[in-house]
């Protein structure tokens, strides 16, 4: 295929003293290797020298690797020159923001840490930082949970089971306006609202029943309890598409020899739904992350104003954006946003590869 | 030819859809479904129907174009006048306008002349961006006489400059349902109430029989409805840093609120109950708001959507003891010219227009309350379809003082802030009125102190 | 057998008073949003709720269509939408697939480029992003949204996830049989991965039916709004008419429904199905 070039011997002879030995090395190397991982990784640097030899023998322009890198870009180029233009570029230019004081009309100007400083001394950073992380830790388990029961379940053959799969994605789909709408009816701090008509009726006293979203120590328990019920119908969609993955054959296998269904769940289903729930828990973590809009329909009242007790990260975010202003500012608490995200991310994907060797 | 058809075909679809509206039944609701349908037909054709030869096209960004009557009027009575401009309404909608409006400005891409500014936070955000002109020069070249806006134009100065111009201007007033003064046999409210007085009338007129709740009064969630009585004595402004003088005036709105004398705040802030909404029930006596509810109202009602609370009435704000009462809060739609504007000489024409007498006139024609106010633009006000016919509604259209519901200060936006929370914080009991009013003083001292 | 029998059945029993009890939970507010359509502005939030409306109020679904240009509004929306969850399946699976299966210099660095973009909330770049896009003379136009939703790093990532769950060895094989890449990806993978560009097009669908704040910032030219920009148009200043929005919002319900619906029979083709039942 690749077009060769006259091959000029002394040249060929140069590179093949400096690459013969180095592939005798790393095949040393990986023999006495005992991580499996290691060894994997320099028997790939091996492959990668033997082609470069049999390049340099030849005479071709591209060797084998390169032209399979080749095809493998040519896969990956039309959605990431579109990805890199348009999303990329600006987040690029976001983080380099950070270090910014910037109003979008004026000048920029260089503040080193300056936007960091400032952020740890402003009370509704530290507020909004502190709920998100709340709101976190006490929505993805939950959340994750719940998705994965109800895709097992509406997996099962049942009467009306596309009527019941249709009515669980609903609260994602519907109107966010109606679905907060009818939320804080329901958690109506009135005696009167339904919730706490029946707390009162439980004998809970009427000055201690809770005001749900209008109540400083309630509005984030109110607001995970409605995103995990506003969003678990969405998570079910992709842990369906995931138990598709699995093979029949292997609860077959595991029908002979007499498995319940709770370990065929346990050691079958669960697994092999592994690289599904690894998704799932990370695109789940860095919704919370981002999450806004609910917590802006819920306790954000007429004013569409969030408090302290309710103050999310990208609602802080969107404030100091697009109200006053402070582009540098944003992108630096956006930082802060990311950073905390990367960890937990990276802290996955380890965890991932450890348990896939 | 192809952009031709398209806008024939959406002219047609636009008659089709305000022929439906029209034949869909004689109903109350078609009066109001009707008009707003050929309006938003014929801005289609404004739209798209290329400039004549040699005009020059402005671009105006404003919010609720099929909803608010004086736009088209104005454009027309403009366009009339200079035959050889021409303005183009651009829709930034209602809700994220500043959001919009601030992100279209950024940098120097943007092709707007004239842009209506909403609020003064909004407006101290944009001035400290540096994107509008100052209007100083335009003002001083063509001797426009300043002292028509009865002061107001001095509240929006930053550093003595203006940089907006107000064209309409809506205050505070007392709305009060006349149903339920007369079956309770009370009478009616008056121009020249104390809050004393207020507050006892609003007590008498409350009923807490279960199912069959009167509200003697009422107060929406923004926190100008409870915080802003404390301002009116002109002794003390928003801006201070000190609001220790707020204390009565929450006190008197718990209290009422304790004994089932207005809704419950908390209730009302999660359901999104609307002012109108409530005040549309007929349960409610009396509601402080501003005076863009007038025409609302009266269409609602003239359309046989409100039927409860068809009979009503204004009255000027109550007013603490000893200070002149129609001391009230004010709040200013303005218009601004960018500091990129492709055209400014001719945007400043059409400024000069819109908040001149002559944009006045046509504003108190639709019912609204223009910057410049005269006693001819009250009697147009007042003379309007549906306005209350008593002479004291008349009368409550006079004020003495103006202020506005939030003064210009470059922190005015991160001061919004910190006073929205705390009012919701008193007002749900999150925290007792001490508790707020000194994290008022705390956080706002520090956005000051920087 | 027979107690086994008995047993099933009282869990068949259970199982279905739990799931219709979901249901009526999920649909609390689909119930309320068809009532609050049916009503004046008046009377959509009061309390308590008052679930079937006096008097009916049909005019509702009459207005919205006078009201706004809806049917502009809905054409645009339908054009966008389609466009977008066309370029990003198809995008997607290609990269996902050299992400997934094959081997390639920067590998882990590309990928990590995708899942860091993920974690940036919008709302900080969106301006620089918007300056770009205007710079290049894309302000107002419908190609600016494509470009913005049609490229995102949650579909490579999700479809990259899926391929990994099918077998290399199906890869290899192929490989053997003298197939190149591209038909590998169009012959094996493809049609292996229904499930998985089932749930890419209902998300992306949703995702770009429901957009809002996309629009809200590059379009201006009424003709050439979208839907959810047009329901905005019923909350104003002064007062937001909640009978039209919600009217106009069941109506918007409906494609997407109709998308959910028709896909979601791929969601049982799979060989699982046989195995997990009772």
């Amino acid at each position: 295929m690749g077009k060769t070039k006259t091959i000029d011997p002394a040249v060929v002879q140069k590179k093949l003293q400096v690459l013969e030995p180095r592939l005798a090395e790393l095949l040393r190397q990986a023999e006495a290797e005992t991580d499996p991982k290691k060894k994997l990784k320099l028997g790939k640097l091996a492959d990668r020298t033997r082609d470069k030899i049999r390049q340099a023998k030849t005479g071709e322009r591209f060797s084998r690797q390169m032209k399979r890198d080749m095809v493998a870009y040519s896969f990956i180029a039309p959605n990431f020159i579109g990805f890199a233009v348009f999303t990329l570029g600006p987040v690029i230019f976001a983080f380099v923001l950070a270090f910014l004081r910037w109003d979008g009309n004026n000048a920029m100007e260089f503040t080193g840490l300056g936007n960091f400083a400032l952020m740890f001394g402003n009370k509704r950073f530290l507020a909004a930082l502190r709920n998100t992380i709340i709101y976190c830790i006490a929505t993805v388990p939950f959340t994750l949970a719940a998705a994965l029961a109800l895709a097992v379940l509406l997996n099962q053959k049942i009467k009306g089971r596309n009527f019941f799969r249709t009515v669980s994605f609903f609260p994602y789909v519907a109107s966010l306006v109606a679905v907060a709408a009818v939320w804080n009816m329901l958690f109506s701090p009135a005696k009167s609202g339904p919730i706490n008509m029946i707390l009162y009726n439980l004998g809970m006293a009427a000055k201690s029943l809770p005001k749900w979203s209008a109540d400083k120590d309630w509005v984030m328990f109110t607001v995970v309890l409605f995103s995990v019920w506003k969003n678990m119908g969405y998570y079910m969609v992709i842990y369906l598409a995931g138990l598709q993955g699995i093979n029949g054959e292997l609860y077959e296998a595991c029908g002979l020899d007499g498995a319940n269904t709770w370990q065929r769940f346990w050691y079958i289903t669960l697994p092999q739904l592994r690289p599904t729930t690894f998704f799932v828990t990370i695109i789940l973590t860095i919704n919370c992350f981002k999450v806004y809009d609910i917590v802006y329909m819920l306790a954000g009242g007429n004013t569409g104003v969030l408090n302290e007790s309710a103050i999310v990260l990208v609602y802080h975010i969107y404030e100091e954006a697009f109200r006053n202003w402070n582009l540098g500012y944003a992108s630096a608490c956006a930082m802060v946003l990311f950073l905390m995200v990367l960890a937990i991310t990276l802290v996955q994907f380890r965890g991932e590869k450890k348990y896939a060797n | 030819m192809k952009k031709k058809r398209l806008v024939s075909l959406l002219t047609v679809a636009a008659m089709m859809g305000s022929l439906t509206a029209c034949g869909g039944g004689g109903d109350s609701g078609n009066t109001t479904a009707a008009p707003a349908g050929e309006e938003s037909k014929a801005a289609t054709e404004a739209e798209t129907v290329a400039a004549a030869e040699g005009q020059t096209v402005m671009k105006w960004s404003i919010w609720d174009k099929d909803l608010t009557l004086y736009y088209q009027p104005l454009i027309e009575e403009f366009e009339k006048q200079n035959p050889d401009l021409k303005i183009e309404m651009v829709d930034l909608g209602s809700s994220d306008y500043q959001t919009v409006l601030g992100t279209q400005l950024t940098g120097s891409g943007s092709d707007f002349d004239i842009v209506t500014i909403k609020d003064v936070p909004g407006y101290t955000t944009l001035v400290n961006k540096g994107v509008l002109e100052p209007l100083d020069a335009f003002i001083s070249a063509d001797g426009v006489d300043l002292s028509a806006y009865k002061g107001l134009t001095d509240q929006i100065q930053v550093d003595g400059k203006l940089y907006e111009l107000p064209f309409r201007s809506d205050f505070w007033v007392l709305y009060y349902n006349k149903d339920v003064f007369d079956a309770a046999g009370i009478s009616y409210p008056t121009n020249d109430m104390t809050f004393e007085a207020y507050d006892a009338l609003a007590r008498q007129l409350t009923v807490d029989t279960p199912g069959q709740e009167v509200y003697g009064a009422h107060y929406h969630t923004w926190r100008s409805a409870v915080q802003l009585f404390g301002i009116l004595d002109g002794k003390n402004t928003i801006l201070d840093g000190s609001y220790d003088f707020l204390k009565p005036y929450y006190e008197m709105a718990l209290a009422q609120q304790e004994d089932g004398v207005c809704q419950d705040y908390a209730t009302l802030k999660t359901s999104n109950l609307h002012y109108s909404g409530a005040f549309s029930q007929g349960n409610v006596a009396m509601m402080n708001m501003g005076t863009w509810f007038l025409s609302t109202l009266a269409e609602k009602i003239k359309s046989g959507e409100y039927t409860d609370c068809a009979n009503w009435g204004i009255v000027k704000y109550p007013h603490a003891d000893g200070v002149e009462p129609g001391s009230t809060l004010a709040t200013i739609t303005a218009l601004s010219i960018p500091a990129n504007a492709p055209h400014k000489e001719d945007a400043w024409k059409f400024v000069k227009f819109v908040c001149g007498e002559e944009g006045a006139e046509i504003l108190a024609s639709t019912g609204n309350i223009p910057a410049l106010m005269t006693d001819d633009i009250a009697g147009m006000i007042s003379a309007m379809e549906g306005f209350p016919e008593d002479e004291g509604s008349k009368e409550a259209l006079q004020t003495a003082n103006l202020y506005l519901e939030m003064p210009v200060s470059n922190k005015s936006s991160e001061i919004e802030i910190v006073l929205n929370e705390a009012h919701d914080n008193i007002m749900t009991g999150n925290s007792t009125i001490d508790e707020g009013i000194a994290d008022m003083n705390e956080k706002v001292g520090a956005v000051l102190a920087q | 057998m027979k107690i086994k029998n008995r047993k099933t059945k009282t869990l068949r029993v259970i199982l279905y008073v739990v799931l219709i009890a979901l249901a009526l939970v999920m649909l609390v507010p689909f119930a309320w949003m068809l009532s609050a359509s049916f009503k004046l502005d008046k009377d959509v939030f009061i309390f308590p709720i008052q679930w079937i409306p006096q008097n009916p109020r049909w005019q509702n679904y009459v207005d919205i269509w006078s009201r706004i240009p809806l049917m502009t509004f809905v054409l645009n929306t339908v054009k966008l939408t389609l466009i977008v969850t066309f370029l990003q399946l198809l995008t997607s699976s290609f990269a996902a697939y050299a992400f997934a299966k094959l081997d390639f210099k920067g590998k882990d660095l590309l990928f990590l480029a995708y899942i860091a973009t993920i974690a940036v909330p919008w709302q900080v770049y969106m301006v620089p992003q918007f300056m770009m896009m205007r710079s290049m003379g894309l302000a107002d136009t419908h190609l600016a949204i494509i470009f913005l939703q049609a490229f995102s790093a949650f579909g490579v990532f999700m479809m990259k996830q899926f391929y990994e769950g099918i077998p290399t060895e199906l890869c290899e094989a192929a490989r053997i049989d003298g197939m190149t890449e591209y038909q590998i990806w169009y012959r094996i993978m493809l049609p292996l991965s229904k499930p998985s560009l089932s749930t890419l097009t209902i998300f992306t669908f949703v995702n770009t039916w429901n957009d809002f704040l996309g629009p809200l910032i590059y379009l201006t030219t009424e003709s050439k709004k979208t839907l959810q920009l047009g329901l905005r148009m019923f909350i104003s200043q002064f007062g937001s008419e909640y009978g039209l929005i919600m009217a106009a919002s069941v109506l918007s319900l409906i494609p997407v429904l109709i998308v959910f619906l028709s896909l979601q029979k791929y969601f049982v083709e799979g060989v699982a199905a046989s195995g997990v039942k009772g």
